[in-house]
Order: C-alpha cells, then sequence, then structure tokens
C-alpha cells in the first residue's frame, strides 16, 4: 500500500508540472506574437461660426483664423503604435457665401506641415451638408502627422452677397479621427 | 519517522472534508469527529505546487501548438468568456502540523496546531477592457465598456493555527481554531467602477460624445518597495521573508460542528478563515478618480482664450493619486456543510467481539456536501455528492462527483491507508480531465504522509 502510493508521487508531480511547463502540445513562446490592433476613433474638432461674427460692425470680416493645441503626438506610446490614421471632415454651411477651411498641421515652431483645403459652397436654400473623402495618413503623411503640435483653422470667406451683424445662417464643423495601433 | 506534507488544492476541498480518518480534515471542519491520542506531521518537501482552475479557457486554448495564431486565441477567449468568469491559483504547503488528546485516558479533547503558507490569486476576466485594448471603440459605437470588470486580488501569507475540539456525547462534537495571519504581500483591485463610451447623439454639435469616467483604486502592501528604480534585492527572497517575520498582521477564526442525528445518519458544517488582515506594512494605494468629456480640438475664432492641452485635460481630470493609509482585507471565508447516511455495518475482524460498548463500524456512506466561500463579486458555490466505503478496517476510499462554475463532471477520488502507526493518504480532482492536464479547467491533488498514534493505544 505504502509502496504504491510513493510510486504514485512522482506521476502526480509530473502531472503538476506538465500544467506550468511546455510539453509537445504547449508552446508558451506564443505569448511573443502577441499584437494588439484595435481601431479608436475620436472627436477632432468642431466649430459653429454665425453668420455675424463675420461682420464687425458692418465692416465684412472675410478672414477668421484660430489654432488649438494637439498634444496627443507628445506621448510617445501613442506615436509608436500608431501605423495609420484617417481624418473626416464634414461641414454644414447655411451662409449666402461660399467659403474655404484650411486646416493646417503645424509644429511646434509654428510651421505648416500640411494643408488640407476644402471648399464650401454657398448656401441657396437646400441642404448644404458636405461629406469630404476621407484624408488618409500613412507612411510620409504619417510621419508628419506626427510631428504636429497644433491645429489651425482659416476660414476665409468668397465675395457675394452682402451680410452684416442680424445675416442668418451658420457655418459649422464636425470631423473625427479613426487611428489604427499596433501594439506589440 | 518519515513524514510528508504536500497539499496542493483548490480553495473547495471536497474531498478532504468529512474524511475523519486523515487529521487533517479538521482544517476544513475543526469539528470533525477526528480522535487520535497524537499524530504530527513534519515536511519535508520545499517545493512550490499550485493549483489552478479557470472557468471559462484552458492552458491548451491559449497554448496549443495547432498553427492558430495566438491574437486568435486570445479574442476567442475573450470572446467567450464573461466578467463572472475566473482564473484562480492557490498554493498551499503545510510547514508543519501536529494534535494531541488533552485530558485522561478517557478523554475525548483534542488540540491540533500548525502553520502553513498560502499563495492566493483570484482574476475575473476583464472582458470589456480587453475587448477595447484588443478592438478599440470604432466598431463599439454605443456601448460602455465597463471598469468594473476589472477585478484582481493576490496574496501571499503565512498562517499559524491553534485548534481544539471536543466531543460532547456520542451525538456531538463541536471544534474551533484561533488563525494568525501574516501576510508578505496584497494587491487588491477589487471595488473599481465607471466606463469608457464613445456614442453618437442627434443634437450634439460634435461628432461623438466620447466619456471616460474612472472610479479605478489598486490597493498594495509588502509590494511598493519592489517597485522602485532604486530597489536592488531579491523580491522573491524578500516576499518570503516579510511574509513569516515581518508581515501585515490579522486575526481569524474557524467553527465546526459534527452532529449524529441517529447513529447512521450525520451532519455537519464548518466556517473557515473567518477573519481580517489589517494590510499595514508599506502600503500604497494608487487611484485614478474622475470624469473627463473629450470633445477635441475646437476653435473659436476669438482669439481671446488661451488653447488648453488635451493631455493636461485629461490629466487634470483623472489625476493619479498616490495615497499611504492602511487598509483592512477580508479573508476568503468559506463554508462547508455534509449530510452522511451510513450502511452496511461491518463484521468485526476479531473473532469475538469482547468490548459490549463497542461503536457500530459502518461500510458505506453516501451523502452530500455543500460548499460556499465569499468572492468579490457573487459567491462560489459547489455541490459535491460522495460515496465513501471502508475497504479494510484501516483503509478508506471516497468518491466524488463535484458540480462548480469551473466544471460540471468533476470526479475526485481519495484513498487514505494506516500501516502501523503511518497514515498515508492521497485525494486526487478531476481525473477525468487528467487525460490531458493541458486541457483541464481546474487541477488539484493532495497527499500526506502523517504518524499518528490512535486512540485505543494507551
Amino acid at each position: 500500500m505504502k509502496a504504491n502510493i510513493l510510486n504514485r508521487i512522482p506521476k502526480i508531480l509530473v502531472f503538476a508540472f506538465v500544467f506550468f511547463s511546455c510539453s509537445s502540445d504547449l508552446d508558451f513562446d506564443q505569448v511573443n506574437d502577441l499584437k494588439l490592433k484595435p481601431v479608436f476613433v475620436a472627436n477632432l474638432a468642431y466649430f459653429n461660426v454665425a453668420a455675424g461674427q463675420f461682420s464687425d460692425a458692418g465692416t465684412e470680416q472675410k478672414i477668421a483664423f484660430d489654432t488649438r493645441d494637439f498634444d496627443a503626438f507628445k506621448d510617445k506610446f501613442f506615436r509608436d503604435n500608431l501605423v495609420k490614421a484617417e481624418f473626416n471632415f464634414e461641414v454644414e454651411n447655411t451662409i449666402v457665401r461660399a467659403f474655404t477651411l484650411d486646416v493646417l498641421l503645424l509644429n511646434d515652431s509654428d510651421q505648416v506641415l500640411q494643408t488640407l483645403r476644402f471648399t464650401v459652397p454657398a448656401y441657396t436654400g437646400s441642404s448644404n451638408v458636405i461629406k469630404y473623402p476621407t484624408e488618409v495618413f500613412e507612411s510620409q503623411r504619417l510621419a508628419l502627422l506626427k510631428q504636429t503640435t497644433k491645429i489651425g483653422f482659416l476660414v476665409k470667406m468668397a465675395s457675394g452677397p452682402p451680410i452684416n451683424e442680424d445675416s442668418l445662417g451658420n457655418l459649422k464643423l464636425r470631423s473625427s479621427a479613426t487611428v489604427y495601433m499596433e501594439i506589440e | 519517522m518519515l513524514s510528508l506534507q504536500l497539499v496542493c488544492f483548490a480553495q473547495n476541498r471536497q474531498l478532504l472534508y468529512n474524511f475523519t480518518s486523515i487529521p487533517q480534515a479538521s482544517l476544513v471542519n475543526p469539528g470533525a469527529d477526528v480522535s487520535y491520542k497524537y499524530y504530527f506531521g513534519i515536511p519535508v518537501l520545499s517545493g512550490i505546487s499550485a493549483n489552478v482552475g479557470s472557468s471559462s479557457f484552458s492552458a491548451y486554448d491559449l497554448f496549443a501548438k495547432n498553427g492558430i495564431d495566438f491574437n486568435d486565441k486570445v479574442r476567442n477567449i475573450v470572446n467567450n468568456s464573461s466578467n463572472k468568469d475566473k482564473a484562480q491559483v492557490n498554493e498551499q504547503l503545510e510547514l508543519f502540523s501536529g494534535g494531541f488528546r488533552v485530558g485522561g485516558e478517557d478523554s475525548q479533547s483534542y488540540i491540533s496546531f500548525g502553520a502553513y503558507q498560502e499563495f492566493d490569486f483570484l482574476m475575473y476576466v476583464p472582458k470589456d477592457p480587453a475587448i477595447f485594448a484588443l478592438d478599440g471603440n470604432r466598431d463599439y459605437i454605443g456601448k460602455a465598456f465597463n471598469l468594473a470588470d476589472i477585478n484582481v486580488r493576490a496574496e501571499v501569507l503565512s498562517v499559524l493555527h491553534v485548534g481544539f475540539h471536543k466531543k460532547l456525547n456520542e451525538k456531538l462534537v463541536l471544534g474551533g481554531r484561533a488563525k494568525l495571519y501574516s501576510s508578505g504581500a496584497n494587491a487588491t483591485s477589487t471595488r473599481n467602477s465607471g466606463f469608457i463610451s464613445t456614442t453618437q447623439n442627434a443634437g450634439t454639435p460634435n461628432l461623438y460624445t466620447q466619456i471616460i469616467s474612472s472610479n479605478l483604486e489598486l490597493r498594495t502592501s509588502g509590494i511598493a518597495k519592489f517597485t522602485k528604480d532604486e530597489y536592488e534585492g531579491n523580491v522573491a527572497e524578500d516576499i518570503a521573508h516579510n511574509t513569516f517575520f515581518n508581515g501585515s498582521m490579522g486575526l481569524g477564526f474557524d467553527a465546526g460542528i459534527t452532529y449524529y442525528y441517529r447513529e447512521n445518519l450525520q451532519f455537519t458544517a464548518s466556517i473557515i478563515d473567518l477573519g481580517f488582515v489589517n494590510q499595514s506594512k508599506d502600503v500604497e494605494t494608487i487611484t485614478y478618480k474622475g470624469t473627463y468629456r473629450y470633445e477635441g480640438a475646437n476653435p473659436i475664432f476669438d482669439f481671446t482664450n488661451k488653447p488648453a492641452d488635451v493631455f493636461d485635460d485629461f490629466e487634470s481630470a483623472i489625476p493619479r493619486d498616490t495615497l499611504y493609509t492602511k487598509y483592512t482585507t477580508w479573508r476568503p471565508t468559506k463554508l462547508y456543510s455534509s449530510v452522511q447516511y451510513s450502511f452496511g455495518e461491518s463484521r468485526s475482524d476479531d473473532e469475538c467481539n469482547c468490548k459490549a460498548s463497542a461503536k457500530k463500524r459502518y461500510l458505506n456512506a453516501v451523502g452530500g456536501q455543500l460548499f460556499a466561500m465569499t468572492m468579490p463579486n457573487e459567491p462560489f458555490v459547489a455541490f459535491t455528492a460522495f460515496y465513501k466505503r471502508s475497504i479494510f478496517e484501516k483503509l478508506d476510499f471516497k468518491a466524488t462527483y463535484t458540480i462548480d462554475s469551473y466544471s460540471s463532471k468533476n470526479i475526485g477520488l481519495g484513498l487514505s491507508g494506516t500501516i502501523g502507526k503511518v497514515n498515508i493518504y492521497a485525494l486526487v480532482d478531476n481525473v477525468l480531465e487528467y487525460r490531458d492536464v493541458s486541457k483541464a479547467s481546474s487541477v488539484a491533488f493532495q497527499f500526506g504522509i502523517n504518524f499518528i498514534v490512535p486512540e485505543s493505544e494507551d
């Protein structure tokens, strides 16, 4: 009886350790193959400018400009694991004037790395929502994107019917970013 | 006298419970009807063995050499798991144990004592955070990723215990055990809440409504110094040292009862590890608490306001805080109970049974056991049906069939035999799974050798 059980002890131990160590069935090195490929969407930017803002005391202001800090790429983890990005822009214009919108990707010294230009037709009474083709950032374009620390928005109003503080309508931007990560 | 003790089991010790020819049965019911003049077990094995249980996947699912991409395996496991699935490791090593009868020859009072080292790890499958990391949020617009899925605890501790049980009369045995815990390392993150959500709402100016609401907390004790850059020691050695000599102290109690409703109808119940540890050594708590709403980089064309940094906003909305307050952890408390019906009276080995008072011995017993254990979410519950058979006078056999969240076909086999004064036992759980251990959802075994001087030999 005693011998019988003592004979079993090594077997039981082997059973236990098979569970933790490599056996013919298992390959623990596969852990190194782990590669996460999440895809995230996020807001990029929006604005809503009323027609009246393009007029100052009766004088038309044809240009509006603003910059925003955009520090996502300061994060090394994000920068190192980002393999592709896509920006989607959508503009709704209910102002009787046409516009061009330049989205400027700027670096720390305010140099323009890339310009994304969107032309916006004037409002003529029917629905005026424009969805622009997806801006895709890969390889060199992506490298430039990764240096971006600020985004500039330059809105230029084309000529057309006069507007003043009481003019109706808005120029609205909505945009999103889709980021493709590969984390090993 | 050779004495050997290696214990390795799931938290539920359904085979050992009420297996009263093994003195260690009083560790799972201090009121078990165990009797001896004295016994002891001295450990000689210094190796560590462990039990692993996982309710939704096996080692094979993850590490099989079958050509399937590892990332697909991970994804499959996550998809097939719920946040109630868990992975568990429990390891115990008995350092020493012993017991003796107190009082005179007719006394039926016993003291038992011992020390063991225990490692506990419990993690629920963090399903939502895992999906977020694997897939991102693009395909999950409208979903709130639940941060409460992050639920994990781990502890290394040593336990010093002294128990007492007394057979008050033919019907009733009562017992209790006091425990002194010394915890070398503890990490607890079981009270998390919050969510990460991306939704699209009509009427809002932005494309998405993106909110991170975080209430995350990780409490540690005995670990903080290992995470510091200037630490240059041996983590395992330091944890071992802390576990036995410089741990966070705690107290606990066990209690148990055996009651014979009739001579062959027995009821037992016990509560094990009703206790706490006051985590006080090298404590560090890290929290991420707050709510952040991400709107994007939004120009307002008025030149007056200074643009804000998105990341700075995030860090001030959900700051990382470090606290150094003591905390209390409750031990996982276990409840056992059983009903046992015995039948088939044994014919005495002796030609003449001269002792008129000799107790009847039954050859067979059947019954049911219920096990419950506290867990951060729902309690763990297991039901066991068992059959016990006395093969010879000093050789007992027990078979169990257990249903729990790991398995609905867990068959266990146990043998306890005594040769002279040496008691040897082996308890093997989940025997069906031993054909391919890598596919087992849980594995447990236990064996030991005791030196027992029985009561009748005075």
